[in-house]
């Protein structure tokens, strides 16, 4: 009798235990990579790096790659935000128990996990190569198709954060204004919107961190370009872009810079979704 | 009967509900549209690569998948090493995560103090919002050489088992689909962990006080009540991990080495689909291209299929609680 | 008007006003199940009408056909006839925008929307009329003022309405409802979440308001209905047991149901 009690008892020390070290094991890869970056990162933060373009290689720095990705990302969320938006209102106002609406919150679920490589390749096919058909050559990769693929990478985000979101809004809300005789539209626009406002803009914001740190949908989108540009439909720099050809590069002086440009998009995302905690917080004591 | 109002009140009720009847079905087709766009995208998506690929997958047919022939130089492309790479580097992610994600999960809603929960919680997910360049970087500039320092080890100890010693046998390169393994399994471990915290939250404290009221211990609970409970969606957030480790380009093209070779070695260098696209692409022209789109159609057909697992494994669960 | 009313004997009544609203053996279905079996009744101009039971009775659906809010939900079905001023409103050619200008609704919880005091009164007006920026300080300081709640928000009109407090949220929906002018006003359960002392309130202005409005009011709370109201309808499981007068329902109820109900022995 005992001795069952014995080896029950020393099986459950030796589970919780390996429990423990599992959570430190997942800890310490979180601080070791954190580490590294910001050991590399900030030995080669330099002023060079916001004021030079990389076309003087390792004597340059990584402006023109902040600005392509400030407006790639940018133009992202500017496609993605409303699109993802309105579509998240359809499956939480008008789908919510609609068999179109099931299977398109399901599918959106999966394009949320979808390859990202795979999105890239779809914008080269679908605007890439029309537009150098079209202009026999004279303009190929663009921002503006860097832009579309991160579109579609933040669109599943903000559709399903929106979604959430408005279906957390009390429905007596929507029962309030249509007796007033307000039409759905306007109900759905300056009312529920506003009720979940703070809800759908923590949505954008994770899209934003998540698209902003994306490489594969930009390699043969945007390119790449060794000069600042503005122009959407040229070739187009982007921070991480940029620290994945500086990585494969043998020179170390480029390995630094590409740690520093590390450095700066992690603190981006994470400040973002820093933010996004804080705003989300909020949201819970703002409205029921 | 009319107004409690002396006043009569400017209204045209009849004109304005045909306005506003009018506005509502535009502003619904408009929303409709915009959440067509999400199935236009999967569509498009799976059938952009289709079309781009059409020139190797009508050239080659079936033969694409199963040649282990690439080489650009002879315009002969065969998929099979890239196959093998992601199957087998998602599969070493996932024989690591998945312990450790239980173990997390298991720590996180059973064992961890209460003031502790929340913290390690939001430090695990921060794992996942790491960009995957990150994870490259790290992975070639630091585990790499990590790996290199142990891997004569691994040769003398697991290398030295009967049958399965090959599989732990190579040069101690470091770079190898062993170390992208190890590297994916990092990055999936915080979804994996997630899915697996949030599904153990609900079950209902009813069943495991009643186990725990029969002396079950926490790892009986744990194995006997909440696994058998929440099965279903646990194999879900497994899948899903699966769906991003089969997915994930820039962790791994680093630390492969990018070799079209297949052997039976975890130590060797090898490929992936989603490396071999981001390496060779912009280089690549005319049918190598093609093949290289035509590589992506089959990341994009596989992971939709394993993602469509992992929903609908994780739908039951919801359906369970009545959600 | 009430010719018609007085010449149908079917309906419950005891009215000597003239009837608002006449239900005409309306019947209701939530997915099929039948939740309102056959109701008539004539609710009586500018009084107040209350209608009890014990939960899951129908009173709240019967109020919620009223101003077909019934209507956003799939699956739900109403059958029959409630004729405001004469004309069927369950008729789909009866305007819904006609219909929820005459007939407003003020519902269990406070439910502001997220803008400022002035804002919550003048959002829905603005969508029915086109007033100039005087004219529409005036129709809601006048909407405030019959509410009961204009000397309390006078100054923080710019404010956000989330920040007033339960009572004041639910006197801010009323006037929200009444800036429309409507005829009819449907209260539904308006104080369940309010405090014994802004219950008060509420009933207090229901008093005053039924000079001008014809009312509504759905309560489980029979101390509440007797206190307000003009006439008393009890329910149960979907049917219109007994509608008389406040008074004699209260003190000598005509069935054996509502004479259980009222003296606490179901319920």
């Amino acid at each position: 009798m005992s001795a069952i009690y014995t080896r029950r008892h020393l099986t459950n020390i030796f589970a919780l235990v390996m429990s423990g070290v599992a959570t430190l094991i997942g800890l310490a890869f979180l601080v070791w990579i954190l580490w590294i970056t910001l050991q590399n990162g900030i030995t080669a933060l330099t002023p060079t790096l916001f004021t030079k373009i990389t076309a003087y290689a390792d004597q340059g720095g990584l402006s023109n790659a902040i600005v392509g990705s400030l407006i790639m990302d940018l133009m992202a969320l500017l496609i993605c935000a409303p699109i993802g938006v309105l579509a998240g209102t359809y499956l939480a106002e008008y789908a919510s128990s609609s068999r179109l609406g099931a299977s398109i919150r399901f599918l959106n679920d999966i394009l949320l996990s979808a390859p990202s490589i795979v999105l890239g390749l779809f914008v080269y096919v679908i605007i890439v190569l029309p537009m150098s058909n079209l202009t026999n050559g004279s303009i190929s990769f663009s921002g503006f198709a860097g832009s579309v693929a991160l579109a579609l990478i933040g669109l599943p985000v903000i559709v399903r954060t929106t979604d959430e979101m408005l279906q957390l809004v009390p429905g007596t809300l929507r029962e309030a204004a249509l007796s007033l005789g307000i039409p759905q539209w306007k109900l759905t626009l300056q009312v529920l919107m506003r009720a979940a406002f703070s809800g759908i803009l923590t949505g954008v914001l994770l899209a934003l961190a998540r698209l902003a740190g994306e490489t594969a949908p930009l390699l043969f989108t945007a390119f790449g370009n060794n000069f600042m540009t503005v122009h959407p439909l040229d070739k187009m720099a982007s921070m991480p872009v940029t620290i994945y050809q500086y990585t494969n590069d043998p020179n170390p002086a480029l390995h630094a810079i590409a740690w520093a440009g590390a450095l700066l998009i992690t603190l981006f995302v994470l400040a973002l979704s820093l933010l996004t905690r804080i705003l989300f917080s909020r949201k819970k004591v703002s409205y029921e | 009967m009319q107004a409690t109002s002396a006043e009569p009140l400017a209204r045209d009720t009849e004109h304005r509900s045909r306005a506003d009847a009018r506005h509502d079905f535009i502003f619904r087709i408009l929303l409709r549209c915009c959440a067509l766009l999400v199935l236009a995208t999967l569509l498009g998506a799976a059938l952009s690569t289709l079309w781009g690929g059409r020139e190797v997958l009508f050239k080659d047919g079936l033969h694409f998948l199963f040649s282990a022939d690439w080489n650009p130089v002879e315009d002969q492309y065969g998929a099979l090493a890239p196959i093998v790479g992601t199957l087998v580097t998602s599969l070493i992610a996932l024989v690591l995560a998945v312990p450790v994600s239980f173990g997390i999960a298991l720590f996180l809603t059973e064992i961890a103090p209460g003031w502790m929960r929340g913290p390690v919680a939001t430090a695990i997910e921060l794992l996942a919002g790491i960009p995957s360049i990150i994870y490259g970087m790290w992975g070639l500039f630091v585990f790499v050489p990590f790996m290199a320092g142990i891997e004569p080890w691994l040769n003398d100890t697991l290398g030295n088992i009967p049958v399965i010693g090959a599989v732990f046998q190579g040069p101690p390169l470091g770079l190898g689909l062993l170390t992208a393994g190890i590297v994916l399994a990092v990055m999936i471990l915080p979804f994996i962990s997630s899915v697996m915290r949030e599904v153990f939250q609900t079950v209902p404290a009813r069943l495991k006080e009643s186990s725990y009221a029969l002396g079950s211990t926490t790892w009986e609970v744990v194995w006997d009540i909440v696994l058998p409970y929440t099965r279903s969606a646990v194999i879900g957030g497994i899948f899903l991990g699966l769906g991003r480790a089969l997915g994930e380009t820039m962790a791994v093209t680093f630390v492969l080495g990018n070799s079209y070779n297949i052997t039976a070695s975890l130590l060797m260098p090898g490929t992936s689909i989603s490396s071999s696209i981001a390496n060779e692409f912009n280089e690549a022209v005319g049918l190598h291209r093609s093949a290289l789109i035509a590589l992506g159609f089959l990341l994009f057909v596989v992971t939709f299929i394993v993602l469509l697992i992992a929903r609908l494994m994780l739908r039951q669960l919801a359906r369970k609680e009545g959600r | 008007m009430n010719d018609l009313a007085a010449a149908t004997a079917a309906p419950l009544t005891g009215a000597t006003a003239p009837a608002k609203i006449k239900v005409r053996d309306v019947h209701f279905y939530y997915n099929g199940y039948h939740a309102l079996k056959g109701i008539n009744m004539d609710i009586p101009e500018k009084q107040v009408t209350a209608i009890i039971g014990p939960s899951g009775c129908g009173k709240s659906t019967l109020l919620r056909i009223f101003n077909r809010i019934y209507a956003i939900y799939p699956k739900l079905e109403a059958k029959g006839s409630i004729e405001l001023d004469g004309e069927n409103i369950l008729d789909p050619s009866y305007s819904m925008n006609r219909l929820r200008t005459k007939v407003g609704m003020v519902f269990q919880k406070p439910v502001p929307f997220p803008m400022t005091i002035f804002e919550n009164v003048a959002y829905g007006i603005r969508h029915h009329e086109k007033l100039s920026r005087a004219d529409m300080e005036i129709r809601v300081e006048q909407a405030l003022r019959s509410a009961a709640l204009w000397d309390e928000v006078k100054d923080k009109l710019k404010q956000s309405a989330l920040g007033l407090s339960g009572g004041q949220q639910q006197r801010l929906c009323i006037a929200r409802g009444i800036a429309l002018r409507p005829e009819v006003l449907l209260l539904d359960e308006p104080t369940s979440a309010l405090d014994p002392i802004a219950t008060g309130r509420i009933e207090q202005l229901v008093e005053e308001l039924k000079h001008e409005y014809t009312i509504v009011i759905v309560t489980h709370n029979m101390q509440q209905a007797a206190r307000c109201s003009d006439r008393t309808a009890f329910m149960y499981l979907g049917e219109l047991i007994e509608f008389d007068n406040t008074e004699k329902i209260f003190t000598k109820p005509g069935k054996k149901q509502t004479e259980d109900y009222i003296t606490g022995r179901f319920g």
